[in-house]
Parts: structure tokens; sequence; C-alpha cells
């Protein structure tokens, strides 16, 4: 449940009380059990404080666009610096009133000082004719904000930062050295571990902020698997099927990024690390069902076994494997083991260049099984997820068919086949579930 | 009132400063103490999101002679030997991986090197321009492209730095100029 829900609850108690519908003792184990945390800032008012610094700092910046040349360069750095002082001035006040002072204004404050910061550097390098691409600059631009995330503990800026460290990590294309490249996102992410105040962390990360997080840690960390993938030949050109499989381990790695129990209990919609990862992964597994495909997957892995790189991101996710059987969560590591299989192909490859069946089958066999596992689960009073289940037999199914050699007649009927009992299956379990869970009259 | 994260406050509003001073204490000092030297180029008018109009400014020479035993790769740091003609335009004359002993050098980056040739990056590549000078400078620029005079940038040098102080063509500077064909 997420502070809405609780909210919505709380708001609910008093009419239930007085239709008895709870007792008054019952009504106060809730309002106990279900305390809204009211320091920590809601959607809305993130949304509206942001809105308006956002709007103030990016109107500052285009006035620092049009280039008062006609002013002389000190009065032209004291526009620089005056609003920086007067946003850091703001942010000290907030700060002294520590807890006293409302979400919102704790947000706008961080966010206009750090988008201050930003028209400061700006409006220097304008004045002084600096050279420079954007991205470089954003680099220093977001670590000279970093440090808001952690005194203001805002998510604005956390939010921003982490889109900015991901922009920047994309833009960072090879021929760079290593210092200046996205092998240090990893890094630029681990900036913001002071966020969260002790460990195990004692407050959530909002939904938001995980969203955006999880979709900063793909793009740095797959722009670093692209960045170890290139060759220098005379000019440079990526190893594509070497960098797709490293993709792969990432997802792996997001799937099975550790979490505490409780963490483990919330509902999969609210881990997007899990969501993403999963679903790369699964496609990446139908994908690597045709043979052609995982061909080029075992030359693409052979290369990437080369990589010091691709050793430190398997030692991560072997830490992370024994984490998450530890905590038994058994369907995201029979999801991310996927990734793994691979490793099991090559031994019995003699050259990962030749055509060889192996790995196709390998994959199709283990994705059959965790298709069937699904289902099976459900039936044993387990938690499963039959429906998940069948759509992934079917999408198997249908990919083999895809490249057996039989006719265009036996294909269309196998697939209305396919489909028919793909319904069936939908109305059965429809059935069941009603069946369990009668409608209340 | 917790102390760390005042002192970490503290930390961070000191280093928003430093960064933007830093840069200014460089350049201040190049434009006040270093060398004025003068070069041949071309500028045509692109434009930044953030920092708004700008010339890019490209010096004629990109490609100096080295030595093959140089063994120069790309994005190198080198220090670039300026010579001043009789024209009182200045060229480079050579690279070196360490800086001259007299003289005006700048430190510029190399893009490619091959055999006995390497082209460089210059440290400067832009010149901003007030907005409302902008499409005047585009139309300026397409007028006089073809024109003999070229544009020069007047350049300040100090211990390797280049500061890019003014555009000018025929003696005259480029703002000037602008503003005058504006009126």
């Amino acid at each position: 449940m997420n502070t809405s829900h609780h909210r919505w609850l709380l708001e609910q108690l008093p009419q239930w009380e007085r239709d008895g519908l709870l007792t008054a003792d019952a009504a106060r184990t809730l309002r106990e059990r279900h305390v809204v945390d009211e320091s920590q800032p809601g959607l809305a008012q993130i949304v509206m404080g942001s809105l308006g610094a956002l709007l103030i700092g990016t109107g500052l910046i285009s006035v620092i666009g049009y280039n008062w040349d006609d002013f002389s360069r000190p009065v032209r750095l004291l526009f620089a610096f005056l609003p920086l002082l007067t946003t850091q001035i703001v942010s000290f006040r907030v700060l002294q009133r520590d807890d006293a002072a409302a979400a919102w204004v704790r947000e706008t404050a961080a966010l206009l000082q750090a988008l201050a910061t930003g028209a400061c550097i700006a409006l220097v390098s304008q004045i002084y004719n600096l050279g420079g691409e954007w991205p470089e600059f954003l680099f220093w631009w977001m670590l000279l904000s970093l440090p808001l995330v952690w005194v203001l503990r805002s998510h604005a800026v956390a939010i921003f930062y982490l889109v900015g460290i991901a922009v920047w990590s994309l833009d960072q294309g090879y021929g760079k050295p290593w210092h200046d490249s996205p092998l240090i996102y990893p890094l630029l992410l681990l900036g913001l571990l002071p966020y969260w105040p002790g460990w195990p962390p004692k407050t959530q990360l909002s939904l938001s902020v995980r969203w955006v997080m999880t979709i900063s840690a793909i793009l740095g960390l797959c722009s670093a698997a692209v960045f170890v993938s290139a060759r220098s030949e005379g000019y440079y050109s990526h190893r594509d099927e070497t960098f797709i499989w490293l993709w792969t381990l990432i997802g792996a790695g997001l799937t099975l990024f550790p979490l505490s129990r409780a963490g483990v209990a919330e509902s999969t919609g609210r881990k997007p690390q899990v969501v993403l990862g999963s679903l790369w992964l699964l496609g990446y597994g139908i994908a690597a069902t045709f043979q052609d495909v995982s061909d080029d997957i075992l030359q693409g892995a052979a290369y990437a076994l080369k990589l010091p790189w691709c050793w430190g991101l398997l030692a991560v996710l072997a830490l992370f494997v024994i984490l998450a059987c530890l905590r038994r969560r058994w369907a995201v590591l029979a999801i991310a083991s996927i990734a793994l299989l691979p490793l099991v192909a090559i031994p019995f490859t003699q050259d990962p260049g030749e055509h060889s069946a192996l790995l196709s089958w390998l994959v199709t066999l283990h994705l059959s099984l965790i298709g069937i596992t699904l289902i099976v689960l459900e039936f044993a009073g387990r938690r499963g997820a039959p429906r998940l289940g069948a759509a992934l037999l079917c999408l198997l199914i249908i990919a083999r068919m895809f490249e057996s050699e039989l006719s265009l007649l036996a294909k269309g009927l196998a697939f209305i086949v396919i489909g028919v009992a793909f319904l069936a299956f939908n109305l059965f379990m429809s059935r069941l579930h009603r069946q369990k869970n009668p409608p209340v009259s | 009132m917790k102390t760390l994260p005042l002192i970490l406050f503290g930390i961070a509003a000191l280093g928003q400063w430093a960064a933007p001073l830093s840069q200014i204490w460089t350049h201040e000092q190049t434009l006040t103490q270093g060398t004025l030297i003068k070069l041949k180029c071309s500028a045509p008018d692109p434009y930044d999101p953030l920092r708004g109009r700008y010339l890019a400014v490209r010096p004629a020479q990109q490609e100096v002679n080295v030595s093959e035993d140089m063994k120069l790769k790309q994005g190198m740091q080198v220090f670039a030997t300026l010579t001043t003609g009789e024209d009182g335009f200045a060229t480079i004359t050579s690279l070196s991986r360490t800086p001259p002993a007299s003289g005006d050098y700048i430190r510029v980056r190399t893009r490619y090197a091959y055999e006995s040739k390497a082209t460089i990056e210059w440290p400067f590549e832009r010149f901003y321009i007030n907005e409302k000078l902008a499409p005047e400078a585009d139309e300026w620029f397409a007028e006089n492209i073809r024109t003999d005079k070229g544009i020069t940038a007047e350049v300040r040098v100090l211990k390797g730095r280049a500061v890019l102080a003014d555009l000018s063509l025929d003696g005259k500077s480029f703002r000037e100029i602008l503003k005058e064909r504006v009126k």
C-alpha cells in the first residue's frame, strides 16, 4: 500500500465506525497500523513545487541565453551569482527550520538552487566564450547539484540528477578515456547513497523515484556495456552481439537487485527493476530460441568473457544470486538464469562462430519449464502466475513455428489451435477464480 | 538543527561558487596579462540551448606538420608554439609534448595524426553573441564569406591557456559591425 492508500483508509474509518462496520478498538488498531508519514511530500506537492522551480530556473537560463552584452563583464557576473546566492540563502533558511519546513518548500528550494547553479556556470562560460560541449557542462552541473539531494532530501533534485547522469552517459561515445566515459556511471549512481540514511533504509523511495532510478540505471549501465564493446581497428565500431549479452546480464542484475523482506513482499508493480528486467530477459529468451540469434549470442558472450568489465558484472550478479537464494526469490531467479545459459553452452561448442543448436534448445527448454512451473504452482495451491505462464508458452510455440519449415497452411492451422487453446485456458482460469472467490451478494 | 547537513550544505554551497570562480580567475588572468595574437578564421552561427547564440569559431589552420617520432594519438594533449608572421597573423609552427621554454604557446588536443601531419582541436570554439544580433550575424556572414578580408579571432594567450577576446573584420570589432547594421 502506498501513502495515498493509507490516507484513503484513514479517511474512511470515522464513517465505518458510525455505520457499525468497525469497533472503536478495531479502528484504533487500523490507525496505528496505517500511519501516514506527513513529512514525506505528496506527489502533487512535488509536482507543483518542481514545476514552479523549473519555470523560474529555465526562465533564468533563457534570460542568460539572450546575452546582455551591453553590460560590462562585472555586471554580467553579478547577474550570474545573485540568483545563486539568493537560492542558497533560501535553502539555508529551509535547513535551519529542519522538520518545520513544509515538504514542498524544501523541494522547491533545492530545485531552484540546482537550476541557479547551472545558470551561473552557463553565464560564466558565455561571458568568457568558453568552449566545451554540453555533456561536459551537464556533468559538472550534476556533481554540484548532488549534495542538495543529501542535505535537503529532495526527490525532485534526485530525479533531475538521475536524468542528468543518464543523458550524460548516453552521450559519452567511444574514444574517450575511462574516467570520462559511462564506466563511471555506477559511481555517479552510488553518489545518491547518502540519500537513504542508515542501512537497511529507514525510508522507502517513492514510486516515481524508483521508476526514474531504474530507467536511469538501465541507460547508464547499457551505455557502459556499449562503451566496453567498442573495437578500434583504425576506426571505431561496436560488437553488437557482445553488448546485447552484456545488456542481458544487466537485466538479470536488475531483476535480482537485493531487497529487504518488506521489499520482497511488495507488489511487482512497485518494483520497476523487476518489471523491466524480466521483460527484457523474456524478450531476449524468446529471441534466443532462433538459431541465428543464439549463434550471435554465443559469439558475443565468448568475446565478452575477455572483458574485465564483464567479469565485474558477473561477480556482482553472483552476489545478487546468493542474496536472492537467501530470500527464496525463486521466480526471479528462474527468469534471471536465462542470461547465464550461454555460459552453459560455450564449453560444449568448439568454435562459438560455428552453427550450434545447443543454446537455442537450452533456452527453449528453460522458457518452457518456467511457463509450465508458473501454471503448475497455481494448481498446487502456491502463488503462481498461470496466465503469464500460458502466454509465455504461446509465444514460445509461435516463435518455434516461425522458424520451422512447415507449410503456410500448417502454420496457420497451428496458430488457430494455439489461439483457441489460449482463450479456452483464459476462460477456464476466470471460472476457477470465480469459484474460489464467489461474488458478494 | 542538525550539524552534519549544515556542514555538507556549506561545502556544497562553496563548491557551487568555487567552480565558476576558478574559471573566472584563470580567464581574467589570461585576458589581462596574456599576449594578444590574431588568427584567421571562419565563424558560422549555431545555437546552444543553455548558453544561447554563438559563432562557431574555426581557425583556418587545422593541420600542423610533425615529426613521425612524436607518435601522436587521437585526443592527446600537446603544446602548440605560435609564431606571428609578417601579416600580423599567428600560426602554429610546431607541436611538442612538453611546454616550450620560450615564446607563446597554447595547449591543444590532437584529432587525427597520420604520417607527418596532425589535425588539432583548438581550445576555443565559441564566441557568444546577443540573441538580437544573431540573425544579423548570420546574414552578414553569408554576405561576406567569399571576401578576401576574412574574420580575425583576437585571442589572449598565457601559460598555455587561450581566451577568445573578440572577433574582428578589417580591424573593426565584430560586435560593433553588427550593432551598426542593426541600427
